[in-house]
């Protein structure tokens, strides 16, 4: 492969060529290691109106809600700062009705995502929930948000939601290669599900790898290269969440965000200081080590624990042996050519 | 001087030319497999191949002897499952894929899976394997026939085709537009469909071959394209990737097969000598 294929750019870039005012954008990452760089972006590039898909909303939609980004939201869970008297961005915003918000189960939605995933417009789902409020109580998706059917094979009511189909997915990952091909482990979530049902796909990274690492390791791929639109390398682009095998999560900072969160002032003096007080990663980082000193992220490095390499070898690369003998002719080139004249097959 | 080359190069060669650079490529075992790599190669460095066992993105270093054979391959960079596979061409991210055939009609309809009655067979084929799904939703699928038959009526119907031919593919409404057989390839000639009523006719014969050697296989009567010509003949750089990639592909089932069992006994015998 040539470098023509590199979709490799930096995070403004990729934000604003593939993320869109009004667009239906899915987070990928579920809970751990969310894509806290790209979500900056898009708050410090000022895109609005989007209908935002999470599987769990904690940090990452908080910001993005905080930011003015989102009028809807798709999600099982959200944020909650402690108690009666903490609150959270999705709260406010739902309050002062600048927000509207779907509630599914955590099952339901990764549904929607995967009948995205695979092309089917719609997904069976658990039928327990048709009882509850869940079922009961819609708001944008209206009719859309449930739809009972009969199954054909026992008459039996079958619950089902529609297929998530986003504009982009913006998600974050170990490594990939400069194609795309990105690799991730962990726990899985419902990552590749929400990369893949996506339309358009922005990959951060931690590292960028040469190609033959992902070649010896295919089975950490989650996200082939022909799917991908931008590959953003981003060290410590998951902070304050954590991302596995290179750095925790950080305590002290993810505290000092809820803590900030709790009012609309306080989080907006937080995104000041973080968001766009910080044009981009590098500079985040800076500011980081400026204020607290590299103690606090030597921390929460990781140190290695490799997992055993899988064997991906065979006996032989080549269909002629060290004689140059064609394995099993045992015949050289130039005598199977000989024997091809020799029986009239030849033509031309 | 042009180096010479088999029938079986030809036809490797003529399937590998239907591949553009940056698409993505479903491959099956055989010829597929060695105009894959030979594209590859060649003249499509950017090609994504995929087995729909999963494999993803494969470079291959000696034909694979299945559709799941990681062996034929130094890894590659996707290990998906076999469900996804198809979905992903359902989505529409399959550009071609390969199909043999064993019985075909004047519409590009296929069978694969039985000769005579379905319920007490004279000949027993494969089946679909993932020949139904695949031509259903890739952008294109070249067809190829060595040994299979054309007929007015499939014993089976397989695969679809352009189903009664003229827009009916289409209005099926389950199908891609512009999806359906693009090319077949038996050992006499290269078929193609008209754009307006999906017939086959006859886009070029190989080396040796006649137009009438070609319609006494043929029911109905074949259409004929107004510039048909002999078969292009393959590059030295072509044959000779071949050779070196696949040379019990070259020689053909019935050589392999004797020159194996030579080999086998010649081994047999060193041992004893030894």
């Amino acid at each position: 492969m040539s470098e023509k294929q590199s979709k490799v750019m930096n995070a403004k870039d990729a934000v604003s060529r593939f993320v869109h005012d009004g667009d239906h954008l899915v987070i990928g990452n579920y809970t751990v290691g969310t894509c806290a760089e790209l979500a900056f972006e898009i708050i410090r590039q000022g895109i609005k109106g989007l209908t935002l898909y999470s599987q769990s909303g904690v940090f990452d939609v908080e910001v993005l809600v905080g930011g003015g980004c989102v009028d809807r939201l798709v999600s099982t869970y959200v944020y909650r700062a402690g108690g009666k008297e903490g609150g959270s961005a999705v709260e406010r915003a739902i309050k002062a009705g600048t927000l509207e918000m779907e509630d599914y189960t955590n099952f339901q939605y990764n549904a929607r995502m995967e009948a995205g995933k695979h092309g089917f417009s719609f997904m069976q789902v658990l039928e327990g929930p048709m009882v509850t409020d869940l079922f009961k109580k819609r708001t944008f998706m209206g009719d859309d948000k449930y739809r009972v059917i009969t199954c054909p094979y026992t008459g039996k009511d079958i619950l089902t939601v529609p297929a998530a189909t986003p504009d982009v997915c913006i998600v974050h990952v170990q490594r990939a290669d400069r194609f795309g091909n990105a690799q991730y482990w962990g726990a899985l979530g419902s990552v590749a599900a929400a990369a893949l049902a996506s339309k358009r796909i922005v990959i951060s990274c931690e590292e960028i790898v040469e190609h033959d690492v992902i070649q010896s390791s295919p089975h950490l791929t989650i996200i082939p290269a022909y799917r991908v639109d931008a590959v953003v390398e981003v060290p410590w682009g998951a902070h304050p969440t954590e991302v596995l095998g290179y750095y925790n999560l950080d305590r002290l900072m993810y505290a000092m965000f809820f803590i900030s969160d709790m009012t609309g002032d306080g989080l907006k003096a937080w995104m000041d200081e973080w968001v766009y007080g910080c044009r981009n990663r590098e500079a985040y980082i800076d500011h980081y080590l400026e204020k607290f000193g590299a103690g606090m992220l030597n921390d929460i490095r990781a140190k290695s624990y490799f997992s055993a390499p899988a064997n991906y070898g065979s006996a032989f690369t080549s269909c002629w042996d060290l004689e140059d003998k064609e394995r099993t002719l045992g015949i050289t080139l130039e005598e199977m050519e000989k024997i091809l004249e020799e029986r009239g097959m030849l033509y031309g | 001087m042009a180096k010479k080359y088999t029938l079986d190069e030809l036809l490797i060669i003529t399937a590998a030319r239907e591949i553009h650079d940056y698409e993505n490529i479903i491959l099956g075992v055989g010829l597929p497999t060695t105009a894959g790599a030979l594209a590859k190669a060649i003249h499509a460095p950017h090609a994504t191949l995929m087995m729909e066992s999963g494999i993803i993105d494969f470079e291959p270093l000696v034909p694979p002897n299945h559709i799941a054979d990681a062996h034929s391959c130094r890894g590659f960079s996707y290990a998906t499952d076999l469900f996804s596979a198809f979905t992903m061409t359902y989505r529409g991210f399959v550009d071609v894929c390969f199909l043999g055939v064993a019985q075909i009609d004047k519409y590009g309809n296929i069978n694969t899976t039985a000769i005579g009655d379905y319920y007490k067979p004279k000949l027993r084929l494969t089946g679909s394997g993932g020949a139904a799904d695949f031509i259903s939703y890739a952008r294109r699928t070249i067809l190829t026939m060595r040994g299979g038959e054309f007929v007015d009526k499939l014993d089976y119907f397989t695969s679809p085709g352009y189903l009664d031919g003229g827009d009916s593919r289409e209005r099926a409404g389950l199908f891609p537009p512009g999806s359906g057989p693009s090319m077949l390839l038996t050992t006499k000639g290269v078929f193609r469909f008209d754009e307006q009523t999906k017939e086959m006719y006859l886009a070029r014969t190989h080396p040796g071959m006649s137009i009438d050697d070609i319609r006494k296989d043929i029911p109905w009567e074949l259409k004929i394209a107004d510039d048909v010509s002999t078969t292009d003949r393959p590059t030295d750089e072509e044959i000779t990737f071949i050779r070196r990639f696949a040379p019990t592909e070259v020689v053909g089932r019935k050589l392999m097969f004797e020159l194996g069992l030579a080999n086998a006994a010649r081994k047999a015998q060193e041992k004893n000598n030894g």
